[in-house]
């Protein structure tokens, strides 16, 4: 039962057929996954902007912060709060870099840290730690009633964690994501960590050209 | 005379001891790169940073971190659970035989509370790494602007 050559050189044709099938569908994926990937964006983008119910906070000028200060531009949300080490000064960074990044941008834009913690930050105190970062950037606080209208709208989680005893200042566990209104006032898309500036001011710019 | 010679011994176990716990420091873990964040002014909570390595053959366990330069510093992870940035306590940190663990934004750092002076850019600050064999390891660690804009860089 010794193999002919034929037989031989047949089982290499189909071996050689298999391999080019296999990387001619392996190459096909690659390129269509990456096709797929330029057009996918970070954010998760709702179909239709949602729209937000009434809430009332007051901002580091000590302003009133409400829906209509949602308006007529586009904002960048991060709950937050000034006695956090890492995750709140690594984030304004981020969103800095953004802000740097989109300075070409035709558009207003606003980046806001809002406080999950307002019986610690007064505007003042706010006013020190955003404007650190970039002079242009906003800290709201306000009362707990103002910040729950808010926040249970957008999903977001807060709480305060009891300190270990012998140490007085608490820490707080907060959502981490970025949230993005437009200029209608509208909760548009999130951007949820790990937060990435060049993915979050590519879909920007993405997202600014389907709204006009 | 015969009071020094009879505190001799003594002398002698003082220096052994004293070579012997410099011998011990040096086993202890290489810290590198060490940072600390600047904080806006009126923050009262720091961040350091860094990476620890183990150049031994034997696991180092480091206990604790913390700074003659503010009131007290503890070891924090970072994770986001559901969406939720939560810091948790660090007891211990195990850095593996020729191994190294990473402090880094987002992740491991050593929370300092209540600087006892003003720290700018610039400034460098003592940092006191202890391990579990009760070693510890001075570092200077230099404080940095870091807001994601055009600042300055201390990277030598």
């Amino acid at each position: 039962m010794s193999k002919s050559p034929t037989s031989a050189f047949i089982l290499k044709g189909v071996i050689i057929i298999i391999l080019a099938t296999a990387a001619g569908i392996l190459s096909a994926r690659f390129f269509l996954q990456r096709t797929v990937v330029q057009d996918e964006l970070a954010a998760t983008r709702f179909p239709v902007s949602r729209e937000i119910q009434a809430f009332e906070l007051v901002d580091h000028h000590n302003q009133v912060f409400d829906n209509a200060a949602l308006e007529k531009r586009w904002s960048f949300l991060f709950f937050g709060y000034t006695y956090c080490p890492d995750v709140c000064p690594t984030t304004l960074s981020v969103l800095n870099s953004i802000a740097q990044r989109l300075q070409d941008v035709d558009a207003d834009i606003r980046f806001v840290m809002v406080t999950v913690d307002p019986e610690r930050d007064t505007p003042e105190r706010l006013a020190e730690f955003v404007t650190y970062f970039n002079g242009d950037f906003l800290g709201v606080t306000g009362t707990d009633q103002g910040l729950e209208q808010l926040t249970r709208q957008l999903g977001i989680l807060y709480e305060r964690v009891q300190p270990e005893p012998g140490s007085e200042a608490y820490l707080m566990d907060h959502t981490a994501a970025v949230f993005l209104f437009d200029p209608d006032g509208r909760y548009h898309a999130v951007f949820s960590p790990p937060l990435s500036v060049e993915a979050i001011a590519g879909d920007f710019r993405k997202m600014l050209q389907d709204y006009q | 005379m015969i009071q020094i010679n009879r505190r001799m011994p003594a002398a002698t176990a003082l220096l052994l001891l004293s070579f012997l716990s410099t011998a011990m420091a040096g086993s202890a873990v290489d810290v590198e790169s060490p940072w600390i964040r600047e904080a806006p002014p009126a923050s009262t909570v720091l961040a350091a940073y860094m990476v620890l390595k183990n150049t031994g053959d034997k696991g180092r366990t480091i206990t604790g971190i913390d700074s003659p330069d503010f009131r007290d510093g503890q070891i924090h992870r970072t994770v986001v659970e559901d969406g939720v940035a939560k810091m948790l306590p660090v007891e211990q940190l195990t850095v593996p035989a020729g191994g190294s663990v990473v402090l880094e934004p987002g992740g491991l750092h050593v929370m300092l509370f209540d600087p006892k002076r003003p720290l700018r850019d610039g400034d460098s600050v003592t940092l006191l790494i202890h391990d579990s064999d009760g070693d510890s390891v001075t570092v200077h660690a230099p404080v940095v602007r870091k807001t994601g804009g055009h600042d300055h860089s201390h990277h030598h």
